[in-house]
């Protein structure tokens, strides 16, 4: 038996897979650890690498999901995502994206999608 | 890996800049080395918009090098090369080998006007390659004869005429009109002063420079104004020089031919107005090439910009030399200075009486040093006009700009025909050598100068001055020589001017 708030966020993750499949996304994998982190979904959008952080909270938190990735959190998924996409010898381009869900009372699914949450701001 | 050839300003020269583009897997990241400054490295994200909006996505890890690495690169006109570049490392377009572009793109992919159009154009022709500029920078670049160039709206319009999904039209040359400038105030406004008005009119003719002195409101600001519009037309060479200042200095190019007129006040710092600054741009001296550089309240200018005007205004060029480099710029300017005779102002009034005591007017007079005094040509007394002489209505009007324009202009016709093969435009700028071979001075005028020259005490370069006026004085009678007569007009100019 998993703490409620973790549960919550493994359905949430799995409706993101789902979510990401439907828009067209090729899922090649699902929390990736390394040392550097972990990597919620590895998915393939076209010829882009993608490394997708899902953020779920249910509704009335104080934090929305996408408040809740701060500049730390970012670089840490720069050096996971980093760390990951060379030991995979990926040689094109890749993208960090953020999947932000809210659940309402009655269970319903607020989403939104980040694209390229980095857009060029992070510098190596 | 492609690149493309933009352009940047070193002074009024455009140094050509090569533009590597290369993307690599990553994050998307997009880094600009070649010491670009924070225009240039601002253009990432003018150039991302730009490109998206015609469908390019950018990805991956850009890295974009301006090559030669060593020299700094400015402004924005470095956004079409970059977005071209990045164009054509995305497989979408394939660029002229050779060409220089240059300009700035906005974020729906528009371009806007740059400065250094001019230059570029000079460049362009140098090298023998195309070139393509905004629609905006066109028409300057259309009077820089036999350049091929290209007007470019915008990003779509250029990658579309790559593509040879459309022909873009060249820039056709034009040369522009004479203009008439509309004079404010118009020497018909302008009550007596009978002599300034001919001082004025020789200063215009030959391009002297002039020193007038007289009492508060007798109309010294009045005069100088009223010269703007007696001023001879550009010839061709003096345009493209005249533009090619402009153009740098990123004001546009408003079509005619009329001279610049440059008023600075006197709190002007010695670097704004002999030019200098970061990126070492042209000062006032400069902006006023070819025109004319008005400094009112003479004696109130800082002195070291007083002196450091010496150099530009003899040899017509100055060398501004900074850490960054050293660049000249060309600086032939017609001085028009006005000052009081003494502090008070009523020296020598007819009614007014002069408060001030000897050593006042003395130390007054001493902030002129004698170097730059040696370099005004002509010095004249601006008489204050009684009330009942302005007041009165007279029944003839004084004579308007227009005529004397047009003798003005006869007058510099006639020195450009004479001057312009050895490579000269007006009277002022003679080198010794031609002065003293063929001035046309007449025996009797060389006889009366010498007999006078010596008793005045004049310096060489007094004597030269002198010839030189003497020599507008005659182009204006339309006489070949240099008579008596006109040697002395002009000997009064020098010697006159502050009431002893």
């Amino acid at each position: 038996m998993t703490a409620p708030h973790l549960e919550l966020g493994r359905r949430g993750e799995d409706e993101a897979a789902v979510l990401l499949s439907r828009q067209g996304f090729r899922v090649l994998g699902r929390n990736i650890r390394n040392r550097c982190g972990e990597i919620d979904i590895l998915a393939m959008d076209g010829d882009e690498l993608v490394v997708v952080e899902v953020r779920v909270r249910s509704i009335g938190e104080l934090m929305s999901p996408e408040d809740s990735v701060g500049p730390k959190k970012i670089r840490k998924l720069v050096r996971a995502g980093t760390l990951l996409v060379e030991s995979k010898n990926w040689q094109g381009p890749w993208r960090i994206d953020l999947i932000a869900m809210t659940v309402d009372r009655k269970g319903e699914w607020n989403v939104e999608h980040f694209r390229d949450i980095t857009d060029g701001a992070w510098r190596p | 890996m492609s690149s493309v050839h933009g352009i940047t300003l070193r002074g009024i020269e455009a140094v050509r800049v090569e533009t590597e583009v290369e993307i690599t897997g990553g994050l998307f990241s997009m880094s600009i080395v070649g010491l670009p400054d924070a225009a240039v490295r601002e253009s990432r994200e003018r150039v991302r918009a730009a490109l998206r909006t015609e469908g390019l996505q950018i990805r991956g890890r850009v890295a974009i090098n301006l090559a030669p690495a060593d020299l700094p690169k400015e402004g924005a006109l470095l956004d079409l090369p970059i977005a071209l570049g990045l164009a054509a490392a995305l497989g979408a377009v394939s660029v002229p080998e050779g060409a220089l572009f240059l300009g700035e793109l906005s974020l729906d992919g528009r371009l806007r006007r740059v400065r250094g159009a001019v230059p570029a154009a000079i460049l362009a022709r140098k090298l023998g390659v195309s070139l393509y500029v905004p629609e905006e920078n066109a028409r300057e670049v259309s009077l820089v004869s036999g350049v091929r160039a290209y007007a470019v709206p915008d990003l779509a319009t250029l990658l579309a005429a790559f593509r040879g999904a459309s022909v873009l039209s060249p820039v056709e040359p034009v040369a522009p009109e004479d203009e008439d400038v509309r004079p404010d105030p118009d020497f018909s406004d302008i009550r007596g002063q009978a002599s300034a008005r001919r001082a004025l009119e020789i200063a215009a003719a030959g391009h002297h420079n002039v020193l007038l002195v007289g009492s508060p409101g007798s109309g010294k600001t009045m005069l100088a104004r009223a010269l703007r519009g007696i001023l001879p037309p550009l010839s061709d060479a003096e345009l493209l020089e005249t533009l090619l200042v402009q153009s740098s200095a990123g004001s546009p190019y408003a079509g005619g031919r009329a001279r610049s007129f440059r008023a600075v006040h006197h709190t002007a710092s010695t670097v704004s107005v002999c030019g200098g600054g970061h990126s070492v741009s042209p000062g006032e001296v400069t902006l006023a090439h070819r025109g004319v550089l008005f400094l009112d309240e003479f004696t109130e200018f800082r002195r070291d910009l007083l002196e450091a005007l010496r150099q530009p205004l003899e040899d017509g060029q100055i060398t501004v030399s900074r850490a960054a480099g050293s660049v000249q710029f060309p600086s032939r300017v017609l001085l028009v200075a006005a000052c009081n005779p003494c502090p008070c102002g009523w020296y020598g009034d007819p009614v007014e009486r002069c408060s001030c005591s000897a050593s006042d007017v003395d130390r007054y007079r001493r902030k002129l040093s004698g170097p730059i005094i040696d370099r005004i040509d002509m010095y004249v007394s601006v008489p204050r006009l009684l009330p009942e002489e302005l007041m009165s209505v007279g029944d003839t009007t004084p004579e308007d700009s227009a005529s004397i324009r047009a003798r003005v202009r006869k007058a510099r016709e006639a020195q450009l025909l004479r001057w312009e093969p050895s490579g000269f435009h007006c009277n002022a700028e003679l080198p010794e050598r031609l002065l003293r071979k063929s001035i046309g001075l007449s025996a009797e005028a060389r006889a009366f100068l010498s007999g006078i020259a010596g008793s005045l005490r004049l310096s060489g370069r007094g004597i030269s001055r002198v010839l030189k006026v003497a020599r507008s004085i005659a182009d204006l009678a339309g006489s070949p020589d240099i008579s008596r007569a006109h040697a002395a007009e002009a000997l009064a100019y020098r010697k006159g001017g502050l009431p002893v």
